[in-house]
């Protein structure tokens, strides 16, 4: 079924619209909730709070690429959860991407006086126009959806060595823009 | 707290670097935004040609071509390889009549990376149109376990985002209803097929296509006979010119430039070089070298008789060897690189035709 025809059954309040979005971005959307949680009974309540959340979003929405609007939804709530049972337990996986990012985002106090998450995260985007696919690929896959660095690598087809490497550079290019642009990095 | 502003920081990021990042696509990265642009305006009219030609002909000719061969004169032309005078190009005898399983189409090989182009089929509307979502396609060689991901080929100026956007694509542009045919390609690794033959004992090794549906049993296409074809190169020597980088105070030996239609590999020297491209590498100190080894990548220009340049945008990979940084770069549509007729960096002209 077409995501149009899936959000056809949003409109018309169909409950089948679920189990027809579930068929076709279920997987994705688990994927990026176990990326982040690390815990699968976690990710398996995420997901279900996410189809929740298209329930009640859409519509009056009506997003476009469908996948990625769940996926963000689901991101959304697995960090929230994320950051609430960080004190508890802690997913190895995400608290080692948010720690390679950190070598290269200005402190927290420097954030919070000069520059709030959504300015950084739209210096980010343009930031991203300047990289060739392939390394915004590797980026997303390692930061957005918080893949191991060995999945990124092996969905682009290159050598765990050469993606570490790639992402070392894009890495080095970031903390230099964020300087350019006056971030205190 | 800072990652949680870290976190906030991604959640915020524009959803087309999400759903271009869904599926992977080589196509797409085979142009870098770094390119210098005119290339593409040749191999544009190039495949718009090519594409009137098939329409003057007729379809009664139209028919009488197979689809393989169709897709043969659609893949020279929108790799410019005529016009680029690419020998090193190799197309296939492909059957007559419809054929089934696997069809080599063409290979041209990079000196890194063996590209080959195929046919399968029978595939189902259904099957190819579950590509990227709920199919991947692999491509290994038999009686090894020698293999890697292939993809549906589309044009290579085509810029794509989203899974919907993907798989219209590949139905327009990689895939034939009427003959149930899908076009790959696979972008095979030149030291592993040679591992390969080592192992088999084989010049021609068993090259096989797998479909891997999410919900149900693979299915193999193939094998044929695959031999490495032959590599296409030019070597500039600049007799280690020295850059100096204003910004950075650092000073770089290019070595020389190995360049062939599809790829190039620069090699660079500098202090301390080994010990960056190692694992235990120092990141800090690397930092203003990665920098410069992106700047001899990205702004170096190749120029041709035309005056027209060409850059060859960012390294894919910088291993270190033979006393150098090989920093290899690769690109979609063919160059000609008979008709280089100067390659400057700045002001710092590092070959000059004679």
């Amino acid at each position: 079924m077409s995501d149009e025809e899936i959000l056809d059954l949003f409109f018309e309040r169909s409950e089948q619209a679920i189990v027809e979005l579930a068929e076709k971005h279920g997987s994705a959307v688990q994927r990026v909730a176990f990326n982040i949680l690390g815990d699968a009974e976690d990710a398996k309540e995420c997901v279900n709070d996410t189809w929740l959340g298209a329930w009640n979003s859409i519509p009056p929405q009506r997003p476009a690429p469908l996948r990625s609007y769940v996926c963000r939804i689901a991101r959304n709530l697995a960090t929230k959860r994320y950051h609430a049972n960080t004190a508890q337990k802690r997913n190895s996986r995400y608290d080692l991407a948010l720690d390679e990012l950190a070598e290269c985002i200005p402190d927290s106090r420097s954030v919070e006086d000069r520059i709030d998450a959504r300015e950084l995260a739209r210096t980010i985007d343009r930031f991203l126009d300047t990289l060739s696919y392939e390394d915004k690929f590797l980026f997303m896959r390692r930061y957005w959806f918080a893949d191991s660095l060995a999945e990124a690598a092996g969905m682009a087809g290159m050598s765990y060595g050469a993606a570490a490497v790639r992402l070392h550079r894009v890495k080095e290019k970031l903390r230099k823009q964020l300087l350019k642009e006056g971030v205190p990095v | 707290m800072k990652r949680e502003t870290i976190t906030r920081m991604l959640n915020g990021l524009d959803d087309r670097y999400v759903s271009e990042a869904e599926a992977y696509l080589p196509v797409a990265v085979q142009e870098s935004p770094e390119r210098i642009s005119h290339m593409k305006k040749k191999r544009i009219l190039t495949f718009a040609l090519a594409a009137a030609l098939i329409l003057l002909l007729g379809a009664a000719a139209y028919a009488s071509w197979s689809v393989h061969t169709v897709r043969q004169q659609e893949l020279k032309a929108d790799f410019g390889i005529e016009e680029n005078k690419v020998d090193s190009y190799v197309e296939y005898a492909v059957p007559d009549g419809q054929g089934q399983g696997l069809v080599l189409l063409s290979a041209v090989n990079d000196g890194r990376e063996q590209r080959v182009y195929v046919n399968i089929s029978p595939v189902s509307e259904e099957e190819a149109a579950a590509f990227p979502d709920k199919t991947r396609f692999v491509w290994c060689i038999e009686g090894t376990e020698i293999g890697g991901f292939a993809a549906p080929q589309l044009p290579v100026e085509l810029s794509l985002s989203g899974t919907d956007e993907i798989r219209a694509a590949v139905m327009e542009h990689a895939y034939d209803k009427e003959t149930q045919t899908l076009t790959l390609q696979g972008f095979l690794d030149v030291n592993m097929v040679e591992r390969a033959m080592t192992e088999l004992g084989t010049d021609a090794v068993p090259l096989a296509v797998q479909m891997l549906p999410e919900d149900g049993e693979p299915r193999s296409f193939g094998p044929v006979p695959f031999a490495l074809t032959g590599e296409q190169s030019r070597v500039f020597d600049f007799g280690r010119a020295v850059y100096h980088d204003e910004e950075l105070d650092k000073d770089i030996e290019i070595i020389g430039l190995e360049l062939t239609p599809f790829s190039a590999v620069w090699k660079v020297s500098y202090e301390g070089a080994a010990s960056f491209h190692t694992p235990e590498a120092d990141w800090a100190a690397y930092e203003p070298w990665s920098l410069l080894e992106d700047k001899i990548c990205i702004e170096a220009e190749i120029v041709f008789s035309d005056g027209s340049a060409f850059s060859t945008g960012g390294a894919l990979t910088t291993p270190y060897k033979d006393g150098a940084v090989h920093l290899t770069c690769g690109w979609g549509g063919a160059i000609d690189i008979d008709d280089v007729q100067r390659i400057v960096l700045g002001d710092l002209v590092l070959w000059e035709r004679k």
